[in-house]
């Protein structure tokens, strides 16, 4: 019913979509999947009508449609589900399920907020959340807002006098997995409405929702299967060329801790977060820290980081005991944080890769009171060259830069500023499998140096594989600690139990 | 794991949003607080304060300051800032006394006047937008370069002196009064009451609220950056022609400086009220509080007397005071 | 004292001058070189924009006093701009060989230097008005450099003082509306005011508020000082004429006009007229007809060799010129001889408006 053939797309230095065909048929959902740089998103910005191809055609019941932007789009009943962050933050719910379509509820020029909250509620009753919609996005979970978007894209069902095809771009990459399995209830239950093109780095979950499923790899589309013709170890070697290893956890290449302590909490506590938790951190090692959502796992990253002050305890930098007030503070104790929302605390999105490799210590590229270009750029080129990072070139703006590749940026930074302890929160988040193993890989290589490292994570897989220990977490107190040396990887089973 | 959408969702949201709201909320009222107490202070220093004259004349002083105000709240929450001010300001008010009756020439066109001198700044307001859209020059240059062009034809207009207003009817806005408040008064409310109309009721006001909050998500929502920052900047030029005609017709003359001081006026009191300057937060009701602190602290220390060597020392503590409290620092990391 | 006394009209005269710029600059060059013929010297004045109606009245004067010696005279405009001032002021003495008579308002104060320099070594004749640094002096440039006028601040302020508390019957409450803090003629004029105050204990100064020179600033401390003081104002002084208006405005908002007397300085034509409607007891003026032609008149006369400066006591070297208090006594006169006519003056009294030396 909708389709495009022979899409192709370039931006300056790089080649993002090569002659890609795809369709999507009624009462259908289609996953999408590749690598970081795949194509996938440059791909679904044609289809929402926010990009335009160079050449190639989409077409929609058979006649061809040309979309000039996002409202084109809607007006054919194409609806784009963003993965972070596209609602207005300073708006209402009802504000922004209906922004840009307020003329529905206008009359004589005056809006009736009634009539619109009051939809508003029913779009949102129609995939079964109660959410006020006198609220402030802001005020809203990552869920929660992501259900908001979903019910903004559904509201065109009323507008458009034809089956919806919404896109869902990485719709779960923020999501915790109970939070995902409303998700996808939801999406099953619209299906008999509307087809859905669903994006995600997330194998498994693409074919457990998906009924087809494209990989793409280097701007095209390299193989389209059934999903129930096809397991994720297969589709996960098409996408990366490569297999999923064998040794789950990839414990050879995990290093052994120095014996010198770099980190030592004794009985931190912070005010109604957490309380009583003592550790130690030895060069060289990484602690993981596990924990469900509201633990307290959080807030310890944000007290070692210098966001959030302790209230209780003592925590020993090298030897020296500290207070953080400030991540400034933090920083000059040669701590680096790496947060997840990269886009909003992580990276200065329009400057460049030299700049925000620069940004925490710019003293290595000064010379003599300036800040020597030269120097900067070659720097930044040896870090991309070292840490891979595709980028078209030093001086390309961050916000260009696939979501692996902004988080090598920010290691990159860290690793400049002479950081010698690192708070990794969540660092693989909305990247792919192939650039998860690529920040694995960097992490273990930095372990091995000597840097001390403190991780929480989306998923125990890497926090059992990556830590050389694991502190369990509940209701912001440490429930058990487990080693997870070479060799003494503990059952995600028991961690789970301790969990909750 | 546990998650906000297995709890029951309703208690989820609403908790979450009490707490994250509780503050804001808040916060939000901050500014009234201010004036609140302003006026307590000021009242028990000197109960002269709450007599109905006296009130009558805040209200007096604040008509113009709102007026302007309430367009340049609609161009900060846009993001943006409206300098041409006192250019569009100056330009409605010499081409009201130019077509009214006045000392200088013999037109007498009376209303047409007042017609024509908010058509002008309107003009003008269309036009600081439509350079932004199409020429893509920043606000702040394009109004810049509006204010100085708006100015210098006043002054050449004028000659460079001071032309008397003297059509009666005019006049009378700020001279007559219905129910005991000069009709300038009535007018600056009915300016405000078309700007809580505009904001709160109509898609520009939207429009404007979600250009603010995040251009690109706006755009992506299908709204016309263009067209909605253009209708607002000539918005702001329309209140800002309503202030020139009421504060011609306060001073009985137009000169070129009419408008001296009125942009640093007007941008203080929208802060104050707790308009965000990076847009998307606040709105007119804030700027109607913020109006009234500036007006009655400047009322309130001539009042009680305090020397007009320390008072502007005054204003500045003011200015910040009112900001710090209204502002939600925990979610402003980055103060610019 | 560098400062003018209309002060307020700086500001509008320089944003002005962004507009109109250099346009003029071509004008000396454009002009026929027979008009310099030897013998009878040019009356040269330099002022800083013809659109603002002070030196408009400054022109006619000069061109009175002009007509009444004979001679062909020129009028250069700076607009503000004083580069454009003293390169117009050299290229015209380089027409007329030195032989003129200049008559300038300097428009910035270090301007004045080079201007009595050039005219010294080209031989002319200067008198400057209002603005010299305070180490130039005439006495150091003889014969070229005749006199310098200024007017003096503190008397204006207090001359006005006294025409309003004799307007209210010698006693009650007045309040005082000051111009811009930091500048010399608010000091001074203010100093009027507190001398007048001292010779008059019945006259009570409720406050003191700055409007900063603006007519609308003044309109709004006016009501708010209405509000504190009521009825207890019996006066309003304001250092000039357009914070008067206003007060005035205040005043007619609350039914007031030409209850309570204001007084200002500069004689703008809207204080004229309040003078004639009886809402002002008070303007003054330093008289810019008289200025014109009579800073011609010293000028030349001194050319002529009618007197030698050199030998001319300090107060008709640097002096402070009589202002001219326009109250209903005199203002329907005034009006007569100098908006509905041009005046007429006896311009050989030349130190008749003689008021004392500058002080040091």
């Amino acid at each position: 019913m909708f389709a495009a053939n022979g899409i192709s797309k370039s931006f300056v230095g790089t080649h993002a979509l090569k002659n890609v065909d795809i369709e999507i048929r009624p009462n259908e959902v289609v996953g999408l999947i590749g690598e970081n740089g795949a194509g996938k998103s440059t791909l679904m910005r044609i289809l929402a009508g926010t990009h335009r191809p160079d050449s190639g055609t989409l077409t929609l019941d058979g006649q061809p449609l040309r979309l000039r932007n996002a409202r084109d789009a809607a007006g054919h009943g194409i609806g784009m589900v963003f993965q972070e962050q596209s609602l207005l933050l300073n708006m209402t719910v009802a504000e922004n399920i209906y922004l840009g379509q307020e003329h529905q509820f206008t009359r004589f020029g005056i809006l009736n907020w009634r009539a619109m909250n009051d939809a508003s509620r029913r779009q949102l009753a129609k995939i079964g959340v109660d959410i006020d919609v006198t609220a402030r996005a802001s005020g809203l979970t990552f869920a929660a807002r992501q259900m908001v978007e979903l019910a903004k894209a559904l509201t065109l069902e009323e507008s458009v006098d034809r089956p919806l095809v919404i896109l869902l771009d990485e719709p779960t990459s923020v999501l915790s997995a109970s939070d995902i399995d409303v998700l996808f209830a939801r999406v099953k239950s619209l299906k008999s409405r509307a087809s859905f093109v669903f994006v995600s780095h997330r194998l498994e979950e693409v074919l457990r929702i998906s009924d087809r499923v494209y990989t793409m790899k280097d701007g095209a589309v390299v193989a389209e299967h059934r999903s129930q013709d096809v397991t994720a170890p297969a589709l996960h070697e098409i996408m990366v060329g490569r297999g999923l290893h064998t040794e789950h956890y990839k414990e050879s290449k995990q290093s052994v801790p120095r014996s010198e302590v770099i980190v030592e909490a004794s009985k931190l506590g912070v005010a109604g977060a957490f309380h009583d938790v003592s550790f130690k951190i030895h060069a060289g090692e990484i602690i993981g820290i596990a924990g469900v959502v509201g633990s307290g796992r959080e807030e310890i990253t944000r007290t070692i980081g210098g966001f959030l002050p302790q209230t209780e305890g003592a925590l020993r930098i090298k030897d020296a005991s500290v207070r953080f007030t400030s991540p400034e503070q933090a920083v000059r104790k040669s701590i680096g944080y790496i947060p997840r929302e990269r886009r909003v605390e992580g990276l200065v999105m329009f400057l460049s890769v030299a700049e925000n490799i620069t940004l925490a210590d710019l003293s290595c590229v000064m010379r003599g009171g300036a800040i020597n270009y030269k120097e900067e750029r070659k720097l930044a080129v040896d870090w991309i060259k070292k840490l891979r990072i595709k980028t078209p070139g030093p001086d390309a703006a961050c916000r260009k830069l696939s979501g692996g590749n902004q988080q090598k940026v920010v290691l990159a930074r860290w690793m400049t500023a002479g950081s010698q302890i690192l708070i990794l929160d969540h660092p693989t988040r909305g990247l792919d499998v192939g650039a998860k193993e690529e920040v694995y890989d960097l992490v273990r290589d930095l372990s091995a140096q000597g840097i001390a490292i403190l991780l929480i994570s989306d998923t125990l897989d890497e926090t059992i594989g990556l830590s050389h220990r694991v502190l369990v977490m509940r209701d912001g107190e440490v429930t058990a600690e487990f080693d997870a040396s070479r060799g003494n990887k503990p059952d995600q089973v028991e961690l789970l139990r301790e969990m909750v | 794991m546990k998650s906000i959408l297995n709890m029951e969702p309703k208690t989820a949201m609403r908790s979450f949003w009490s707490r994250a709201g509780k503050a804001r909320r808040w916060r939000a009222f901050a500014p009234l607080g201010v004036l609140i107490v302003l006026c307590i202070l000021i009242a028990i220093a000197n109960p002269n304060f709450i007599e109905p004259r006296n009130l009558i004349r805040v209200a007096n002083s604040a008509a113009v300051p709102l007026t302007l105000a309430m367009g340049m709240t609609f161009i900060i929450l846009l993001g943006s800032i409206d300098l041409s001010v006192e250019g569009a300001m100056s330009v409605a008010a010499m081409v009201l006394v130019l077509l009214a009756t006045n000392d200088s020439n013999a037109n007498n066109y009376g209303w047409l006047a007042v017609v024509a001198a908010i058509a002008a700044s309107t003009v003008m307001g269309l036009a600081s937008g439509f350079l932004q859209t199409t020429l893509r020059i920043p606000s702040f240059m394009a109004t810049l370069g509006v204010w100085f062009i708006g100015l210098g034809f006043s002054v050449y207009m004028l000659g460079g002196s001071a032309v008397r207003l003297m059509d009666e009817n005019i006049r009378a806005l700020a001279l007559s009064r219905f129910l005991g408040f000069p009709l300038a008064v009535w007018i600056a409310l009915a300016a405000f009451a078309v700007a809580i109309v505009i904001q709160y009721h109509t898609r520009i006001g939207r429009h404007i609220m979600a250009i603010g909050g995040g251009e690109d998500v706006a755009e992506l929502s299908g709204i016309n950056l263009r067209r909605v920052r253009i209708i607002a900047f000539g918005l702001a030029g329309f209140f800002f022609g309503v202030a020139g005609v009421l504060a011609a017709a306060q001073l009985g003359q137009s000169n070129a400086v009419i408008a001296d001081g009125r942009l640093f006026a007007a941008v203080t009191a929208v802060v104050v009220g707790g308009t965000a300057l990076t847009g998307g937060e606040g709105g007119v009701l804030n700027t109607l509080v913020g109006v009234l602190i500036v007006t009655v602290l400047a009322n309130g220390m001539i009042l009680l007397g305090i020397s007009p060597y320390i008072q502007q020392t005054v204003q500045g503590l003011m200015i910040i005071a009112a900001v710090a409290l209204s502002l939600d620092r925990f979610n402003l990391k980055i103060v610019k | 004292m560098s400062d003018r006394a209309s002060i307020s009209h700086f500001g509008r005269m320089n944003r002005r001058t962004l507009m109109m710029g250099a346009s003029a600059g071509l004008a000396v060059a454009a002009m026929p070189k027979r008009l310099w013929a030897q013998g009878a010297p040019t009356l040269v004045t330099s002022i800083r924009s013809l659109s603002n109606p002070y030196h408009a009245v400054w022109k006619t004067g000069a061109e009175a006093y002009a007509a009444s010696v004979g001679l062909e005279h020129v009028t250069l405009v700076s607009e503000g701009n004083s580069e454009k001032g003293i390169a117009d002021i050299k290229a015209m003495l380089a027409k007329t060989g030195g032989n003129m008579v200049l008559n300038s308002d300097p428009n910035d104060t270090p301007d004045a230097r080079p201007i009595v320099e050039a005219c010294k070594s080209a031989g002319a004749s200067v008198v400057t008005q209002w603005n010299k640094p305070a180490d130039l002096h005439p006495r150091d440039f003889n014969p070229n450099y005749v006199s310098h006028i200024e007017f003096d601040g503190i008397a204006s302020g207090k001359q006005i003082a006294e025409v309003l508390f004799k307007t209210m019957g010698g006693s009650g409450g007045i309040i005082a509306l000051g111009g811009l803090i930091s500048t010399t003629a608010a000091i001074e004029r203010k100093k009027g005011l507190d001398e007048a105050l001292a010779a008059n204990p019945n006259i009570k100064l409720l406050d003191f508020q700055v409007a900063n020179w603006k007519s609308t600033e003044a309109f709004d401390l006016t009501s708010n000082l209405l509000t504190r003081f009521g009825d207890d104002i019996k006066g309003v002084w304001a250092a000039n004429d357009d914070m008067g208006t206003g007060a005035l405005e205040a005043l007619r908002a609350e039914g007031l006009a030409g209850k309570v007397p204001i007084v200002g300085i500069d004689g703008i034509k809207t204080a004229v007229d309040a003078v004639r409607t009886g809402e002002f007891a008070c303007t003054i003026t330093s008289d810019p007809f008289w200025q014109g032609g009579m800073g011609l008149s010293i000028g030349y006369n001194a050319h002529m060799k009618k007197f030698d400066p050199a030998t001319q006591p300090p107060e008709h070297r640097e002096f402070y010129g009589k202002v001219v208090s326009i109250t209903k006594d005199n203002v329907e006169e005034y009006y007569k001889n100098n908006i509905d006519s041009k005046p007429t003056m006896d311009w050989n009294d030349l130190w008749g408006r003689v008021t004392g030396a500058i002080r040091a």
